[in-house]
């Protein structure tokens, strides 16, 4: 059994400062749902207010349309899974996955019953009598998810779980944690600084930054059609050019950075509608590095400027190219191993070019900082 | 480099001073144990005997010096002193645990002075604990009237168990601050998230934890009762504890028999620190090998298995235990050559020590000798203490020390 | 309030706000403060008390200062005499003892390796956990006129007749040096062993004297150890009542004998409470010296 989870207008303040401010969004029932942002952010701030261990200043919390106001922690159908995990070190890995039976009063028997079924479920048969202290990071991980998923939350809440793990392991847990939950079939909600974990195991996916929600929706749109400066930058990487606008038609925006003209895509506002620009407004144009090229007779864009190579550096499966602009700006692009970059060398110059339908131009804010 | 050496080798003296004049007493007083003439002493030896365990011996002036298995007062006041412990532990751990948590829930400025009151009974002198909590219950006994309130608050052993609770509690309290300290505050939270009630995060996670600090606040509070002195000779009124007992004693005249409970008490600790000790290091090589097995399992490393060695090693103290044996023979060979031991012995001894005193009797009849001579030497004389302990009107209801049928 | 009731629920809640309250207020804060009211008050037999006699009055606290009216003395030397020897003796047992553990309590700490440490450690705490009463008389059989160091010493020929130990409070200082060793060891020693081992090489490294290590290095370090250890002897050394009574001569009282007296055999229980009074004021008087000196907090004090 799931259930859909609706904010309205939370905000959570300690004295003067919010730590939430004015969120509203809502979580569809069964859908993979990640707030991503980084530290401070208010990320963790909503979580613990979803499932009860803050309380509101504002707003309000519903689960399945229900008001959660002045319900506990322990009497929400939410499940959270801590960063540290918090399980339970003197007791078993068993005693630990049904722990919330255990306090609901179910028996023994019954009790027993599902441990094993959890413990099939997470692949770690036979070991349920072990101690915590004897399994290892990602045995752990699923020992976590299993006890939380023991009563049948209708929510299940995730606070970083993998940010501990080295990154082989994160990658297997991030395919892991999806399955469970198109097996299981109930809301997750999960937050991460990582992009790179909410862009693969999420559904939607919602931005914050300093206790605001910059952007909600899909991860190729959020990736593709970043509504501020701060996403644009945040979720992936993204060149920013500062320009002014020097035209605006049919949707098509003509900007003037440092001596370049660039035609870019008006970006959008939300699904909707775009930000609409007036003569001379300051704006930020943004071209991601993979949609950058060389200029050569195969890529022939609308978008052409110079620039003398700086540095490469090589990424594994990518090669980040460092230029640098005449107006000493600071661009990079990449392009895949295997394509031969013998020829650029230092101080190089080079012609780029770009597609106007990959660029957006975006209202000057505040970048991600690195 | 020589500097150095010779630093070391007066360290080595220093410390060598140091452990013989710790443990220097306490041997020779063990050793007195077995002498079987009437005042604690190496030499003159007398006889080797374990009378002072036993019976003791009625002196030839009269004197009842009991012996452990006779002394009525030691039992009774051990009885009042295991039941005092018992009330003290039941009543100061709760506390101590209730004050801890509640520690880590109040806001900073609150918690120092929280911190502040708990330690404070440790900084009070002992006797003064003692003193007041026997006025505040008198007033308290006297305004109740008849009945219950009345008794009670006269009652050397709720007095004493209270009066120890005050400072016992503040030893359990800084024991289990250390313990919870180092807890994970998120297991709480998991726990509530889980569906746990308040009172089922307690006993199911909380209680759990802090167990090995119940045992140790419980062991620590029940040996820091049963071994009080200062605040209990004040809240006891008309009973008595074992320590009480053992002070009494000075009044009463130092026999060998306190040598003997000493003996008896060093044995049991020293039994005491090595059943624990084996246990420590047992549960250690049983957790090293259950690790080593787990590790062994994982990664199925050949370098790894060890086999579990059944060979017994020579430990080093058997130059000590050599040690012992060779004095304990020693001893042992002189007792039996010199007639040492054994009744005869001690009745040999008192023969002579009466006929010793049958003499200084006609002397005094002689008006040749002073009556300080027969007092037993300079010490076990009531007058000695400025009446102290000794004073008869002590206790107006109560029996006095020696008015029990012997 | 609301929020402590929620955060641990009713039963335990009401656990805790029992036991809290019963030890601090009934243990603690109430007793003293009766304890001070009652110095106050005149020795009034249990009839007459809360009766129209019952006044406040510094009648006992004077009686310490300057006697009773039938003395000739102007003071009353010996009580004040009495006060204040044991505070002084107190104080040089409290001194002796930090020099006497001092070397110990460093060589446990940084010089041994960690067997001969713990072997140490352990038979320090032995002789401890023998009651204090019977390691008091084990120095009593020792000194005594009859006793075992007497005896040896005429048994030898060093001397003829016994030496009174007792009298020239040789046994009494001996035995409070002893009571209360432990109690400076360990805060020494764990004040001692945080101190970074490095350090002390460096120093040495630099050319620095011993002398100069301790006292520049380990004892700025120490403080908080130093301080604990002063602390808890002084007190527990001028509060002491098993090992004066056992130990000391019929011509020195200790403060806390004199309290006995007023209380037990004088029935005078205020002006028992005035004396205690003075004591625990003296008491802490001392603590707060002590971290005023070495600038610690009471919280670093205790253990």
């Amino acid at each position: 059994m799931s259930a859909d989870v609706e904010l309205q207008n939370v905000s959570v303040t300690f004295g003067s400062f919010y730590a939430a401010k004015n969120v509203s969004v809502k979580i569809q029932e069964g859908e993979f749902f990640s707030f991503l942002g980084p530290s401070g952010c208010g990320k963790t701030t909503l979580l613990r207010a979803i499932s009860g261990f803050l309380d509101l200043s504002e707003g309000k919390v519903l689960i399945g349309g229900k008001d959660m106001s002045g319900i506990g922690p322990n009497k929400r159908p939410t499940s959270l899974i801590f960063q540290n995990l918090a399980l339970f070190p003197l007791m078993s890995v068993s005693d630990n996955i049904v722990f919330s039976l255990e306090v609901r009063g179910v028996g023994k028997i019954k009790r027993k019953k599902r441990a094993d079924e959890l413990l099939e479920l997470i692949a770690l048969s036979g070991q349920g009598d072990k101690k915590v202290h004897e399994l290892s990071g990602g045995q752990r991980q699923r020992v976590a998810i299993a006890r939380a998923l023991a009563i049948e939350p209708e929510v299940l809440l995730l606070d970083e779980p993998l940010s501990a793990l080295d990154l082989k392991l994160r990658q297997k847990m991030r395919t892991e944690l999806r399955a469970i939950q198109k097996r299981v079939g109930i809301t997750f909600i999960y937050i991460t600084h990582d992009q790179g974990e909410a862009l693969t195991m999420s559904d939607r996916v919602a931005v914050m930054n300093e206790g605001e929600l910059e952007q909600v929706g899909l991860c190729g749109d959020v990736y593709d059609y970043p509504n501020t400066s701060f996403v644009a930058t945040f979720v992936g990487e993204n060149n920013p050019f500062y320009s002014k606008v020097l035209s605006v038609d049919n949707g098509i925006v003509k900007v003037e950075s440092q001596g370049n003209t660039f035609f870019a895509t008006a970006g959008r506002i939300d699904e909707k509608q775009n930000h609409s620009f007036s003569n001379g407004d300051e704006a930020i144009m943004f071209i991601r590095p993979e949609s950058i090229f060389i200029k050569n007779e195969n890529n022939k864009l609308d978008n052409v400027f110079a620039a003398k190579v700086v540095t490469i550096e090589f990424e594994g499966n990518l090669k980040n190219i460092y230029l640098k602009t005449e107006s000493n700006m600071n661009v990079r692009f990449s392009v895949p191993n295997a394509v031969d970059t013998s020829e650029l060398l230092n101080n190089k110059e080079v012609e780029l070019t770009f597609s106007s339908q990959k660029a957006v131009v975006l209202p000057k804010g505040a970048l991600a900082v690195d | 480099m020589k500097s150095q050496h010779v630093l070391n080798f007066m360290l080595g003296i220093y410390i060598f001073i140091f452990l013989a004049y710790l443990f220097g007493p306490l041997i020779i007083m063990s050793v007195t144990a077995f002498n079987s003439a009437e005042f604690p002493a190496i030499t003159p030896w007398e006889c080797f005997s374990w009378r002072w365990f036993q019976e003791g011996k009625i002196a030839y002036d009269g004197q009842h010096l009991a012996g452990l298995s006779t002394d009525w007062r030691l039992h009774d006041g051990l009885i009042k002193s295991l039941i005092i412990g018992l009330g003290v532990v039941v009543l100061a751990v709760p506390i101590g645990m209730a004050a801890s948590i509640v520690l880590t829930q109040v806001h900073s400025r609150l918690r120092t002075i929280f911190y502040s009151v708990s330690i404070m009974p440790v900084l009070f002198p002992g006797v003064i604990i003692g003193i007041s909590t026997v006025v505040l219950w008198d007033r308290i006994a006297t305004i109740g009237g008849e009945g219950f309130i009345a008794d009670i608050g006269r009652n050397g052993i709720f007095l004493t168990i209270l009066g120890q609770t005050c400072f016992i509690s503040t030893y359990c309290f800084l024991i289990f601050v250390a313990r919870l300290q180092r807890f994970d505050q998120t297991q709480e939270e998991a726990a509530l998230d889980l569906g746990a009630s308040q009172t089922q995060v307690f006993f199911k996670i909380l209680v759990p934890y802090l167990m090995p600090a119940i045992a140790s606040s419980a062991v620590i509070a029940f040996l820091a009762s049963f071994e009080n002195y200062n605040t209990t000779v004040f809240s006891i009124l008309s009973d008595q504890t074992l320590t009480t007992v053992i002070a009494s004693k000075v009044r009463l005249g130092i026999s060998p028999a306190i040598s003997a409970l000493a003996l008896v008490i060093i044995t049991l600790t020293l039994i005491a620190a090595i059943i624990y000790e084996v246990l420590r290091r047992r549960e250690d090589r049983r957790k090293k090998e259950r690790q080593d097995r787990l590790l062994f399992e994982e990664t199925q490393d050949s370098r790894l298995k060890k086999e579990t060695t059944k060979s017994f090693r020579i430990p080093k103290s058997i130059y000590v235990i050599l040690f012992v044996l060779v004095v304990g023979i020693f001893g042992f060979n002189h007792l039996v050559k010199n007639n040492l031991y054994g009744s005869e012995c001690v009745a040999a001894a008192e023969l002579a020590k009466k006929s010793k005193f049958s003499e200084q009797l006609k002397l005094l009849q002689q008006n040749q000798v002073e009556e300080k001579a027969l007092e037993g030497g300079d010490l076990g004389g009531n007058k000695d203490y400025g009446d102290i302990f000794g004073d008869p009107n002590l206790f107006k209801d109560f029996g006095g020390f020696d008015t029990k049928d012997e | 309030m609301n929020s402590f009731f929620i955060k641990n629920g009713p039963l335990i809640s009401t656990y805790f706000i029992i036991a809290i309250v019963f030890w601090l207020i009934f243990l603690i804060i109430i007793p003293q403060l009766y304890m001070l009211d009652l110095s106050f008050r005149p020795n009034l037999p249990p009839l007459l008390r809360g009766g129209p006699d019952d006044v406040h009055t510094i009648v006992h606290y004077k009686h310490f200062i300057f006697g009773s009216e039938s003395s000739q003395d102007p003071y009353n030397y010996v009580d004040i005499g009495v006060f204040f020897n044991t505070i002084l003796t107190a104080i040089l047992v409290t001194i002796i003892n930090l020099c006497f553990c001092y070397p110990i309590a460093f060589y446990m700490a940084k010089v041994a390796n960690p067997n001969a440490a713990r072997l140490l450690i352990v038979s320090l705490i032995i002789p401890f956990w023998i009651n204090e009463l019977l390691r008091s008389f084990a120095l009593r059989i020792l000194f005594a006129g009859e006793g075992v160091i007497n005896n040896i010493l005429m048994d030898t020929g060093l001397i003829d007749t016994g030496i009174n130990f007792i009298a020239m409070d040789i046994a009494l200082y001996t035995g409070l040096t002893y009571a209360y060793i432990l109690l400076m060891i360990f805060p020494l020693y764990n004040a001692i062993e945080s101190l970074d081992t490095n350090q002390l090489e460096a120093a040495k490294d630099l050319g620095s004297s011993t002398f100069r290590t301790h006292w520049r290095i380990v004892i700025p370090h120490a403080k908080a150890g130093i301080a604990s250890g002063c602390t808890m002897v002084f007190m527990l050394t001028a509060g002491a009542l098993a090992t004066p009574v056992v130990l000391s001569s019929p011509n020195t009282y200790w403060f806390t004998q004199l309290i006995y007296q007023w209380f037990n055999m004088n029935d005078n229980w205020s002006r028992g409470s005035a004396y205690s009074i003075l004591l625990l004021t003296a008491s802490v008087i001392f603590v707060l010296l002590m971290m005023r000196l070495f600038k610690v907090k009471i919280g670093e004090i205790v253990r």
